[in-house]
């Protein structure tokens, strides 16, 4: 009965048989069958993923106020075709290694944070960010450590891991980023010796702890942790996007880096004004490119875990 | 990842390579072009539907029912398009085992199991009585004309185009 449970777990909406499916058509499918099958597939998820159709409906209900609630379920609908098209370019880039292009929108701190000994790139759920870590480590042949919202499913983490690692060529490591201290110490020394860690600071993931913030005038839940790791190593925070602009075809957006102060009084009241910072350039990207951002699961909202 | 250049486009068919080395761009083969893959993959799909459709749905339906049909067939045309990805790679494989295409990439090697498919429907389009009959015709023109372009593409040796 457990057995046959977890077998049937595979096939569910986070299974890794999707995840799969996904890399044998990249190996098997014509580029051009393509176009018509990333439609076919997202509505089919668009009606099997209801969770995550909701979630995604509310998120635009705050990013555009006043939009129609039909008008938004397009809107998701062009989100889920976005995000099909993007996990199937990373696939494409792990497995068949050929050619993307991209732009860089901020090249100046793009160079400032390749050079940077010990830097946080702060990035949310948008384009993609699998994508954006691997192109990091090829262009400036320095070691990343990524930091991931746990999957639900085991054997898709290990999957997504392994795809993760193989498109960075071993120069990407993956975390999960769970609510126990360990990683918390293991990534503050690994800022401290130079390295770089890329974290998401969009979606609170679990018990993780996180901090109260304003967002398009609506309070919502961000991650505390990429804040206290820049407060306590001194690290400055690169809040770093990969947009897709067109087929194969990326932008990498870098904004300016925040810094958190330690002021040694108020430390919450430092990470306060490094937060609305990070509100600022975050909602300015999520107005311009709500339909990238692929926040599928609860953690901004305050009422999304009852959805 | 590359920075993005201004550079000419590129495609994947011979007939499109052919006729962009003729003006004097880049004939190498590539992946990159959206409209290229947009416009074949939708004319693909077209014809697998057509072709379903004059088989499938009886005339004289009501229209209600023909209708239902149509959306129906939408979706079969997809399911369909899954199994035969599947009964390609089975076939692909059985090829490799007997020596044959080991070094076409199984990407293409589907594509070329998918145009004998696509072209067998074609064929069968161009022969029916319906007005479908010109798509058909369409399909088999470039077809024909896209294997004229391999073998020209092929022939010059002078250059150092991989076909």
């Amino acid at each position: 009965m457990h057995s046959s449970r977890n077998w049937a777990r595979r096939f569910a909406v986070r299974g890794v048989f999707w995840r799969q499916y996904l890399d044998w058509a990249t190996l098997n499918m014509p580029f051009y069958t393509y176009p018509v099958l990333h439609f076919f597939m997202t509505f089919f998820f668009f009606f099997f993923a209801a969770p995550a159709r909701r979630i995604v409906l509310a998120h635009l209900a705050i990013i555009l106020p006043g939009s129609s609630r039909a008008m938004n379920y397009l809107r998701v609908f062009r989100t889920f075709h976005n995000y099909s098209w993007t996990i199937s370019e990373a696939a494409i880039h792990k497995l068949n290694k050929e050619e993307f292009a991209y732009e860089i929108i901020g090249p100046d701190w793009l160079d400032q944070l390749g050079a940077a000994r010990g830097a946080i790139v702060l990035t949310a759920h948008m384009g993609n960010y699998d994508l954006g870590a691997a192109l990091f480590a090829e262009k400036f042949h320095r070691e990343i450590r990524v930091v991931r919202a746990p999957e639900p499913d085991q054997q898709t983490a290990q999957h997504v891991s392994a795809s993760l690692e193989k498109s960075g060529e071993g120069a990407v490591k993956v975390d999960y980023n769970t609510a126990g201290a360990l990683l918390s110490f293991d990534l503050l020394n690994a800022l401290r010796r130079g390295e770089i860690v890329s974290l998401q600071g969009d979606l609170v993931a679990g018990d993780v702890a996180a901090i109260r913030a304003r967002i398009f005038g609506k309070e919502v839940r961000l991650p505390n942790g990429p804040f206290v790791l820049a407060q306590v190593s001194q690290a400055p925070i690169y809040p770093l996007f990969i947009a897709r602009s067109g087929y194969r075809s990326y932008q990498i957006i870098v904004r300016e880096p925040i810094t958190v102060l330690r002021t040694g009084r108020d430390r919450e009241g430092d990470i306060a004004q490094a937060v609305e910072k990070w509100c600022q350039v975050l909602e300015q990207l999520l107005a311009e490119r709500w339909d990238q951002w692929f926040a599928f699961a609860p953690g901004f909202l305050f009422d999304e875990q009852n959805r | 990842m590359n920075k993005i250049v201004n550079r000419s486009p590129q495609f994947y068919f011979s007939l499109l390579r052919f006729i962009a080395m003729l003006r004097g761009g880049d004939a190498r083969r590539a992946e990159s072009n959206a409209v290229e893959a947009t416009l074949v993959g939708l004319l693909t799909y077209l014809i697998h539907y057509l072709f379903f459709a004059t088989q499938v749905i009886p005339a004289g339906v009501a229209p209600w029912l023909g209708a239902l049909l149509l959306i129906l067939l939408a979706f079969w045309v997809w399911l369909f398009w899954l199994l035969l990805f599947y009964i390609n790679s089975v076939i692909i494989k059985l090829l490799r085992r007997c020596g044959l295409f080991p070094a076409i990439p199984t990407r293409r090697a589907q594509s070329i199991l998918w145009g004998v498919v696509t072209t067998a429907m074609a064929c069968a389009l161009h022969m029916s009585d319906a007005w479908v009959h010109e798509l058909g015709a369409i399909w088999l023109v470039a077809v024909a004309m896209n294997l004229a372009a391999a073998i020209l593409l092929a022939l010059r040796s002078d250059s150092q185009i991989p076909t």
